[in-house]
């Protein structure tokens, strides 16, 4: 029986096409004798075994979480990703300036965003980013493009509902400027009529071709106020 | 205090008189019927019992063990740490259609896991747990150790010809193969043992290790049959490296593949009842059975060892070659057939040979430890 002997192998430089060439010599296959052979096929089993032993006899290994049970104190994986959100201030501003990026990026267009010009501002607001939940892959690529770090998925869980329309829902809580366009109006009277209070469902949700009960079809990034 | 006395203790070596309830029938026969009658019955309920609690217990404990070798909790749902998975998965495969395949030979499908089974059920019998705890004993112990071991393949080929399946077929002719082969390692390395002991009964192989276990007693060579032993009644079970016969990846489940339901537990009970019995004869032959530690001599340090029960041991030692026999599984890779045959023929038959021919010699000339006694 041929046995491979790690330490048989060497290295050493050989001329390749006129180039120097750093190469690891396979060691020659040795034929060893029969007692030989069975001392290192046990030795082997061995050292196998006692790579396993741990594993076997020690529970610090285990990497099973009871999920139900440790639902309090479960913390995801940095790069889990799952939900869809806005980053938001102290004041709960976003700095999302409508800018359509992350539409664009959407591989399935899961994210349309209805803009408005600011009556105040006179630049474009968010009126409405409505996200679908249920047709998003979680590619990530939205929060890639996203020029002003408006947003991020979040690594939380347990999102299944009894109705796909309530997966489909806006991610903004108001409707106006960016965080940085608040700060520019120096008027506190103005300030108070910058935004409207919305939900996550206010407004019709655009299906991107499927019609629900109550809400029509429509194309894609067909927005439009309801 | 004075009611246990330690000087007391020590001073009496503990003499293991055995008892088996066969004999106990026997020698209650003469007197009353009845008494004999309930001792035969206290005998199958015995094994019964055993048979049943072993197998939820060991299958319990291999997924449990198995879950831990693979960083996994294993059952843990089914009551406190899943304990009663087991009986759950019990009551489903007891509830399960008993289905037989189209085209199967009826009969012998039927009957081969009973087979299987009573030939785990005829081993149990005779398997020495304690010096009371013993169904039956005979003389010749070791031949019938021997041949109803090999009887269990009749099961497993039975199973697999009758089924119509070719993996079954494939999966049932592996098996032939493997256990007919690894027998005859397997007795090679019994016989080391019943050359030392000088007896074929179980219970005076085990009384004879009243100076020392055998696996140190006799030092090299019960070392070496030992290991082989360990390693052909792994085969002989169909654990893991050697599951050939069900060979998952190649086999579908090999010789049980077209059985479910009460019979495919019989063979999953079979399965695991052999490995218990691989176990437990392992530590008869080699680690003394139920005889606790002594060293041929040292009256005072055997006195202490004999304050752990005889059972104890048994249990002890059965369980750590149990845990070994898992450790394997999650180990090692499975053998290739012709590499199990090589295995078999050309390095433990030889070592094996040898092996018993070293005893003889060792034993001829009193070279092992306490040979007097």
């Amino acid at each position: 029986m041929a046995l491979f002997d790690p330490k048989g192998a060497r290295a050493e430089t050989r001329q390749v096409a006129g180039k120097s060439v750093a190469v690891l010599l396979a060691p020659r296959l040795v034929r060893r004798g029969f007692l030989h052979d069975v001392f290192y096929g046990l030795k082997s089993l061995l050292t196998g075994m006692r790579v396993t032993l741990p594993y076997g006899l020690t529970t610090s290994r285990i990497v099973t979480r009871q999920y139900p049970e440790n639902r309090g104190t479960l913390k995801m994986y940095e790069r889990y990703r799952a939900r869809l959100t806005f980053i938001r201030d102290g004041q709960g501003r976003h700095t999302c300036t409508g800018c359509r990026n992350c539409e664009k990026a959407c591989p399935n267009g899961s994210i349309i965003i209805e803009t408005a010009k600011g009556a105040v501002t006179g630049k474009n607001e968010v009126q409405r980013f409505i996200w679908r939940f249920d047709a998003c892959t979680f590619c990530n690529l939205c929060v890639y493009t996203c020029p002003f770090d408006a947003l991020e998925m979040k690594g939380d869980f347990e999102h299944a509902v009894f109705d796909r329309r309530l997966l489909v829902y806006n991610l903004n809580s108001y409707a106006g400027p960016h965080a940085s366009l608040w700060d520019k109006v120096e008027d506190e009277e103005q300030r108070k009529t910058l935004a409207t209070k919305i939900s996550p469902y206010d407004g019709k949700v655009p299906l991107a071709g499927t019609s629900m009960a109550g809400c029509p079809a429509r194309a894609h990034g067909e927005g439009g106020a309801s | 205090m004075s009611v246990f006395s330690p000087a007391a203790v020590i001073a009496a070596p503990q003499v293991f008189e055995v008892k088996t309830l066969a004999s106990r029938a026997a020698t209650a026969l003469p007197g009353s019927l009845l008494e004999s009658a309930l001792y035969v019955l206290l005998a199958v309920v015995w094994i019964v019992a055993l048979l049943a609690l072993t197998g939820l217990a060991l299958i319990y404990l291999e997924r449990k063990i198995a879950g831990h070798f693979q960083c996994r909790l294993g059952p843990m749902r089914v009551g406190p740490h899943g304990i009663f998975q087991t009986v759950a998965d019990t009551i489903k495969l007891l509830v399960k259609e008993d289905f037989v395949p189209d085209g199967a030979d009826k009969v012998l499908h039927v009957v081969a896991p009973f087979l299987a089974l009573t030939a785990t059920i005829l081993l149990l019998v005779i398997l020495p747990l304690s010096p009371i705890l013993q169904a039956a004993d005979m003389n010749i112990g070791v031949v019938y150790v021997t041949a109803i071991s090999g009887f269990g393949v009749m099961g497993i080929l039975l199973g697999g010809w009758s089924s119509n399946n070719k993996w079954s077929m494939i999966g049932a002719m592996r098996a032939g193969a493997q256990i007919i082969s690894y027998e005859i390692s397997a007795t090679l390395a019994l016989l080391v043992v019943v050359l030392f002991a000088g007896t074929l009964r179980l219970s005076g192989i085990v009384q004879s290790q009243a100076d020392g276990w055998w696996i140190w007693r006799a030092h090299g060579v019960g070392v070496v049959a030992f290991v082989i032993y360990v390693i052909a009644s792994t085969a002989e079970i169909n654990r893991t490296p050697f599951d050939i016969p069900e060979g998952e990846s190649e086999l579908a489940a090999g010789f049980h593949t077209e059985y479910s339901g009460i019979r495919f537990a019989f063979f999953f009970l079979a399965e695991f009842i052999n490995m218990f019995l691989v176990a437990g004869f392992a530590a008869t032959f080699f680690w003394g059975g139920w005889m606790p530690f002594h060293v041929g001599g040292l009256d005072g340090f055997n006195s202490v060892m004999d304050l752990v029960p005889a059972g104890a041991w048994f249990a002890a030692k059965t369980s750590a070659l149990v845990f070994l026999v898992m450790w394997f599984r999650w180990t090692f890779p499975r053998l290739r057939v012709d590499q199990m045959m090589r295995l078999e023929w050309k390095i433990l038959l030889p070592v094996g040979f040898v092996n018993l021919f070293a005893a003889a010699l060792v034993v001829l000339y009193g070279l092992y430890f306490f040979p007097g006694t």
